[in-house]
């Protein structure tokens, strides 16, 4: 919906591919013509790449968006794109499978002269994990090459951890990703996730519209994303972007993406982690506080039209915070929670943006990620931003399925969250065990 | 609560991927029932009067299973209630033929049996058979040749015969 949102603004035909439970969603109203792929399961319908080209091709699109989801960083799509003359939105099908294997990022951005986590190339024996773990010191991290979003990855406080989890994590990333390929970073104790937006042209010019903070985590998943990283002191804040810009022109990347990174609190140092070859679903945040289109500059790039901005252009204004609203059960392990939606009313006001394809009414299905929507505000500073959050959710009426509103509601509310002093540990050691403690609403 | 088609497509979905047999829904009076058991009748019978729609047929081999399901509603206007459809298992081009020129796989007044093979649908040049799934006489050809079907579209209608 955000995408077709755009591309009617720009006066741009679209076909929306479904899969047979999302036939009758706002978004599916929203297309211009909506073709149904397959079947509910995502297996017989977004995640067939032949389908989804299939039906671009006999509708006569000339490009395709993948969205944020699914197929979006699979290079196997793109280059099916390539191969029918079919714009991609995105990355050359090359970009994403050279970002998407970690190994290989890793060199990327040391050529860049890009900043990674001191770690090793691909470890093959258990003695030679042994070896770099006393070499880097412990706590040290085993990841899959392959891995990516915090799956596939061990931590080892010691030697007797590693020699334990060594086979163990070399098995699962055979069994997650079907390549046993494994490499050890040093692990970093306190750290925020941040990561700078950009956007390429695929001849090695790039802009970035600043950076986010995603720290408030669980299991590797964001839960609260904001702009800017007003935690970073500003000398990190500029490396940072210098990093991100020269990693993006090193590798001739087109289109948007997101350049992660750890902010080592105790270093006060960042590290490159991996590149996100798509838009992502905290992308409101940059466009809040840049007031640029990221869609349209999406389309701009693929339409052959380059940035058609520059740096200059470009400026952070203010504060925004979006917090993901999901239909699970932060008081029940996060169960998820399909079902009806009873009772919807959003709230309304200044600096307050809702991205959603929900309503009421709305039948949340029980096949996919359970979002069900973004409340983004923005204020002129993190403290009005944070206390128009505060307001937004207190007057968000949504009823019928269990969401994460509460919870956010918490974390927004806590005086850790309030003064800026959390790490992406925070929410699993700190915020998750209070919210716990707390009476339900 | 009110019940839209969407809710019942959803179910039936639901029901179709997941490891049950049976599945018996009542909600505001109206009662579903569907089982994968072509005999399976409701215990009990439902309520007095209410016709009962047939069960739906079991899904075979999953990659082509055509889902073969009675017209409940007197849909497509002339379409007798008793014609069962041959609907496309996922988007792709219809082909009446096994190659260009040739002799369609059926045609109206054919009979066909469940694993007949009754034409092609092509994804990316990767052509999928999709059987018929029932036994009985083609009636209607529900789409022309070399069309883009989406998932779902009644490809054919046959008799039960």
């Amino acid at each position: 919906m955000r995408i077709l949102r755009t591309a009617h603004r720009l006066g741009i035909e679209t076909v929306l591919g479904v899969s047979a439970a999302d036939r009758e969603t706002l978004g599916a109203k929203m297309a211009g013509r909506v073709v149904v792929l397959g079947p509910a399961p995502s297996k017989f319908s977004y995640l067939n790449a032949n389908l989804v080209v299939h039906a671009a091709k006999a509708t006569g699109c000339d490009a395709l968006h993948p969205g944020y989801g699914f197929l979006s960083e699979k290079a196997e799509l793109a280059q099916l794109c390539e191969g029918e003359g079919i714009a991609f939105v995105g990355p050359r099908a090359a970009t994403i499978a050279a970002l998407g294997d970690k190994l290989s990022a890793r060199a990327i951005a040391a050529a860049a002269g890009v900043p990674i986590v001191p770690g090793t190339d691909c470890i093959e024996t258990l003695q030679a994990a042994r070896a770099a773990a006393s070499q880097l010191g412990y706590p040290v991290v085993m990841k899959a090459s392959a891995g990516g979003g915090g799956r596939g990855m061990f931590k080892a406080t010691c030697a007797e951890d590693l020699t334990a989890s060594f086979d163990r994590a070399s098995l699962e990333a055979e069994s997650a990703f079907g390549d046993r390929r494994l490499y050890m970073e040093r692990f970093v104790e306190r750290a925020r996730h941040v990561e700078v937006q950009v956007v390429g042209d695929g001849e090695g010019n790039v802009v970035h519209f600043g950076e986010r903070d995603c720290s408030v985590q669980r299991r590797y998943q964001k839960l609260i994303e904001e702009a800017p990283a007003t935690a970073l002191p500003g000398h990190v804040r500029d490396k940072l972007h210098a990093a991100a810009v020269r990693l993006i022109a090193e590798a001739r990347y087109r289109n948007a993406g997101t350049v992660e990174f750890l902010y080592d609190v105790d270093r006060e140092d960042v590290y490159f982690i991996e590149v996100n070859s798509r838009i992502q679903v905290e992308h409101p945040v940059s466009e809040e506080v840049t007031g640029h289109d990221l869609i349209a500059c999406q389309l701009r790039v693929a339409g052959g039209e380059g940035l058609g901005l520059t740096q200059s252009d470009i400026q952070v204004r203010g504060h925004a915070i979006e917090v993901r609203i999901n239909a699970e059960d932060p008081r029940a392990g996060f169960a998820p929670s399909p079902g009806r939606i009873t009772r919807w009313a959003p709230p309304v006001g200044p600096g307050i943006r809702l991205d959603t394809h929900a309503g009421q009414d709305y039948l949340v299905p029980p096949y996919y990620d359970s979002m069900i929507g973004k409340l983004i505000v923005h204020g002129a500073t993190r403290a009005e931003a944070l206390s128009r959050l505060q307001a937004a959710i207190a007057g968000f009426t949504l009823e019928g399925v269990r969401h994460t509103l509460p919870l956010a509601a918490f974390i927004a509310g806590h005086a850790d969250f309030q003064a800026n002093r959390f790490t992406t540990r925070w929410l699993e050691d700190t915020g998750l065990p209070a919210f716990a403690a707390s009476p339900a609403a | 609560m009110s019940l839209k088609p969407n809710d019942i497509a959803t179910l039936v979905e639901l029901f179709n991927t997941s490891g049950w047999e049976e599945m018996h829904v009542e909600i505001d009076g109206l009662q579903l029932f569907i089982s994968k058991d072509p005999k399976a009748r409701l215990v009990g019978g439902l309520g007095g009067g209410t016709t009962m729609a047939p069960p739906i047929a079991p899904p075979v081999a999953r990659a082509a299973a055509p889902v073969a399901t009675a017209v409940a509603e007197p849909a497509d206007g002339d379409i007798p209630a008793h014609w069962l459809k041959v609907c496309a298992p996922n988007l792709g081009t219809f082909y009446r033929s096994p190659k260009p020129g040739a002799a369609p796989f059926v045609s109206v007044g054919d009979r066909v049996t469940a694993e007949a093979e009754v034409c092609l649908l092509e994804v990316m040049k990767l052509y999928t058979a999709v059987k018929a799934g029932v036994t009985g006489i083609v009636r209607r050809v529900g789409v022309e040749d070399g069309s883009l079907v989406e998932h779902d579209t009644v490809l054919f209608y046959i008799e039960p015969a």
